[in-house]
């Protein structure tokens, strides 16, 4: 019984989750902006606003970090147990 | 079913006190020996390389430079483009290759003295040591309530910690932006926005990676730890204690031999779960934790020496000699690794030797295929691209071949690139269509550098009308 009450997502440490989500999009977002400015001139890209090439390589790294981070949040909100599965798994038994 | 119930929730508030216990910090025992000696030898050559190849120069300008706004690699006497991005990619598959290679032959000899978490984290230790003091003080340093004293002493290590990774992060961006601009504008504070969101974003994570997180970013973060027990067999270095030599465990007095007390040779003195910097005790054997640094290697022997038994009750090994068996440096997946990292690294530096420094775009002009002049001849018109990769400029001669008596028409009688430049010409063929024998005829541009010998052939075509 407490074995099945345990749910598998406590077991893993907060700092494990933080990092879920920030590192694996930090990489991904890394290869996206390459990837991404090999086929785009970034002062194309930001033609209408005053921004530097560095900048727009930033602006380009960070935007790609976090909508690689949401997909990231989402995968390890989902991943949570959920409940009606776990209730039918215990009255099975 | 209300008994269990009962009996989960008195149950819960402990497990939950297990699965949010807060990660005790580890405080790494300092070590002597010899392999604290090479790494200290390879975090001090790595740091140094890191901080002060940016310094260096190379024909007036920095040796190493990742000028990405103009999107040009410096490296030494190269240029590097986008176009030669597969050197960049061969040059990480060596790397990989190599960490195969290494991992196979002696464990994670990568990890324990040359990645960078471990060359920060070893100097951030150093600095905490500096101002805290020995493992013991900085414990008691830490249970105890704050005060002026122990204020002083944190203060003054986040300080030099800060300051040191705020260097890192101006030496890294320092990489991309020339050095010596941005250390004139150091003093000023004058640094672009970007410059200044880099700077920190690196001094920060190199703080908390080397000041806070430490062995868990080993743990949590980096993919190589969870992987390489797959290039690990039983013919690999590891770290091993020797349980058939050390077991029973006891402590006893000085000078007491093993047999003396009926115990085996581990004195139990856990000096060696003090030194590890990711807090594991090695004598439970092999754990993915163990970063091979070889700190408790050290360690046992310093105790096995006070004590006068032999040295190497920690010690590198292989599963093989453990259980007695022969271990062979030379076997399939040593020579496999080994044969490919070669011959992709010959491979590579030939390509790159190779490397043209000029290199030739014909883009025919999409107007028109043809035009008839009023001679009778048929004309094509191109823009000529010239790419200057040379780290000196070029004069160039042009010449083209492959239809009988065509003449040339350049917009500019001199072609010439300055180095790291792209200078774009104009240019018309002219042919008798009585040489043409189909409507597509291929042509070749030679180009040639007139005060060296360097050339690049390009095709192109010249189109005219349906051949009858």
């Amino acid at each position: 019984m407490t074995e099945t009450n345990k749910s598998t997502q406590n077991d893993i440490p907060v700092m494990q989750k933080i990092i879920a989500v920030l590192w694996p999009s930090f990489l991904v977002a890394g290869v996206e902006t390459v990837v991404f400015y090999t086929l785009f001139d970034p002062l194309n890209v930001f033609m209408d606003y005053d921004v530097s090439r560095l900048g727009a390589y930033s602006i380009g790294f960070l935007l790609f970090w976090v909508f690689t981070a949401l997909p990231c949040l989402l995968t390890l909100y989902f991943a949570k147990p959920c409940i009606p599965c776990a209730m039918n798994k215990n009255e099975a038994k | 079913m209300t008994e269990q119930k009962k009996a989960t929730s008195t149950e819960t508030p402990s497990i939950e006190q297990d699965l949010y216990q807060k990660r005790k910090k580890i405080y790494p025992r300092q070590v002597h020996g010899l392999f604290a000696a090479l790494r200290v030898s390879g975090v001090s050559l790595l740091l140094g390389f890191f901080y002060i190849m940016p310094w260096l120069m190379w024909d007036g300008r920095q040796a190493i430079l990742f000028d990405l706004p103009e999107r040009k690699f410096y490296i030494l006497g190269m240029i590097f483009w986008p176009q030669d991005f597969i050197y960049l990619t061969m040059i990480l598959v060596i790397a990989a290759l190599s960490l195969f290679f290494f991992t196979a032959l002696a464990g994670r000899l990568w990890c324990g003295f040359a990645c960078p978490q471990t060359v920060w984290t070893e100097s951030f230790l150093y600095i905490e040591r500096f101002i805290e003091g020995t493992r013991q003080q900085q414990m008691k340093l830490d249970k105890m309530p704050m005060n002026a004293n122990k204020f002083f002493k944190k203060f003054s290590k986040h300080f030099i910690w800060i300051t040191f990774s705020l260097f890192t992060g101006f030496t890294f961006v320092g990489y991309f932006t020339p050095i010596l601009d941005l250390s004139a504008a150091i003093p000023t504070l004058n640094l672009g926005p970007w410059e200044w969101f880099w700077i920190l974003f690196y001094g920060f994570a190199t703080y908390g990676n080397a000041g806070w997180m430490r062995e868990q970013v080993c743990t949590y973060m980096c993919p190589y730890a969870r992987f390489q027990s797959a290039m690990i067999d039983k013919d690999t270095l590891i770290i091993s204690y020797d349980e058939k030599r050390g077991e029973p465990r006891g402590s006893r007095k000085r000078g007491q031999a093993p047999e003396q007390v009926s115990l085996g040779s581990c004195v139990d003195c856990s000096i060696c779960v003090q030194v590890c910097p990711t807090g594991i005790d090695i004598r439970d054997g092999l754990q993915y934790q163990c970063i091979g640094c070889a700190a408790c290697i050290d360690a046992c022997d310093d105790v096995m020496d006070k004590m006068g038994y032999p040295k190497g009750l920690i010690k590198y090994t292989t599963e093989n000699m453990l259980n007695g068996d022969r271990t062979r440096a030379f076997r399939p997946r040593i020579l496999v690794y080994g044969m490919i990292l070669l011959g992709i690294t010959i491979g590579t530096i030939i390509a790159i030797m190779n490397l043209s420094p000029i290199e030739l775009d014909i883009i025919r002009d999409r107007n028109a295929l043809f035009r008839e002049t009023g001679m009778g001849m048929l004309e094509n018109v191109y823009t000529l691209k010239v790419i200057n990769k040379d780290i000196v400029g070029h004069e160039y001669r042009l010449s083209v071949e492959g239809i009988k008596d065509l003449k040339l028409n350049l917009a500019k009688q001199r072609i010439y690139a300055n180095s790291g430049s792209v200078v774009e010409i104009p240019m018309s063929i002219e042919v008798d269509p009585a040489n043409l024998k189909q409507r597509t005829t291929e042509i070749f541009f030679k180009l040639e550098a007139i005060d060296t010998n360097l050339s690049v052939t390009e095709e192109a075509r010249f189109l005219g009308p349906r051949v009858r």
